[in-house]
């Protein structure tokens, strides 16, 4: 397998730096933005606003499969240490969770769209506001493992490397 | 920053250096660039919307070329707004950091080089991210508002020049994350010669 693959960095990456952290802007950004253009085009009665909703979820839906392809690579190279595998893991779940949940909801959206694009039932606004939280909890996990347990960090390969961790 | 002023505060700071686990600059870059690249990007699905009606057509997904141009508008200013609060959290946490003062990034710089670009770098993309949003209020408003085509093309070579500058900018942070360690634990309790396999469980 290793023959296939440029020699990995410091990084313990075939390429210079993480990229799935860079691909994940556009699930992030482009799912709370929706939500929220989503909640100001209800109150305010601006359907204009439902358009900049939906197209950032489609946006947001393509994103997330090259997110998880991103993001599988590089948990596999990540080498976890016993204290950080079970964040990777839940991560890892939710990940691919997500993008089937993405895709549903951007389906549903398509069909809401289709028959009636200036109106949205609130019961969207409540599926827009739990992917949220799950958007939310997942970003909270991906920062644990790069922040808290510092994953294709430098110092952490060095250590993993080293036999320290 | 001198680390007798950073320990006015040691009290307060966990083993990161910050007064919570996660930094919060990280996390609002997700929304300023995300929001950022995908406002040029509808600008310019707008602006070559003739050649992929074909495409939305085939696809059965109707598209308007106007919706385009206000996903190229709103974003944009969601990016403006977002990015002041961006740069305050990223100043905040750069005035905590205390890298190590030994080695170089990928790039040949050190620590300090790399925390200065990166902290001048931010100003400068704020003020063309805040710049670009008042060029692109112009256009929709005012000097094109009853053009089809409601971007000029120079708005958009300028803005794949900024995702130039965000790119470099971006690979400055996160050498400051991955290869510095700035206020990452684990890092941090590994120069300390504590083990974060056993603390961090």
């Amino acid at each position: 397998m290793s023959d296939f693959l440029p020699p990995l960095n410091e990084h313990n990456l075939p390429y210079p730096d993480t990229i799935h952290p860079i691909v994940v802007h556009f699930v992030i950004a482009m799912v709370l933005f929706a939500f929220l253009c989503d909640v100001i085009g209800y109150y305010t009665r601006n359907s204009r606003l439902y358009e900049v909703s939906w197209w950032n979820l489609f946006f947001a839906t393509i994103s997330i499969f090259i997110a998880v392809i991103f993001g599988q690579v590089e948990a596999g190279l990540a080498e976890p240490y016993a204290a950080a595998e079970r964040t990777l893991n839940v991560h890892t779940l939710i990940g691919w969770s997500l993008s089937g949940i993405i895709a549903a909801i951007t389906g549903w959206r398509y069909i809401l769209r289709s028959r009636d694009p200036k109106q949205l039932p609130v019961s969207f606004l409540v599926i827009g506001a739990l992917l949220s939280v799950l958007v939310f909890y997942q970003v909270y996990l991906g920062d644990k493992l790069v922040w808290v347990y510092g994953l294709h960090t430098v110092p952490v390969v060095d250590a993993i490397k080293d036999g320290v961790l | 920053m001198n680390p007798e002023l950073i320990d006015q505060l040691s009290g307060q700071l966990g083993p990161n250096g910050l007064p919570y686990t996660i930094p919060i600059h990280p996390n609002l870059v997700h929304l300023t660039l995300g929001l950022f690249i995908v406002a040029i990007a509808f600008d310019v699905v707008g602006v070559l919307f003739p050649l992929e009606r074909p495409v939305f057509k085939l696809l059965a997904i109707p598209a308007a070329r106007s919706n385009f141009f206000d996903v190229g508008w709103y974003n944009m200013l969601a990016s403006a707004i977002v990015t002041f609060f961006t740069v305050a959290a990223g100043f905040y946490e750069i005035m905590l950091a205390q890298p190590a003062a030994t080695g170089a990034s990928a790039w040949g710089l050190e620590a300090m080089e790399t925390m200065l670009w990166h902290g001048v770098g931010g100003v400068v993309l704020l003020a063309m991210i805040v710049g670009m949003t008042v060029w692109r209020g112009f256009q929709r408003f005012a000097w094109r508002k009853d053009r089809a085509q409601q971007v000029q093309w120079s708005y958009l070579i300028v803005g794949l020049l900024i995702f130039g500058i965000m790119f470099i900018h971006g690979t400055l942070g996160a050498q400051l994350a991955a290869e510095f360690g700035v206020h990452n634990t684990a890092d941090m309790l590994l120069q300390e010669g504590q083990d974060p396999n056993a603390l961090l469980r």
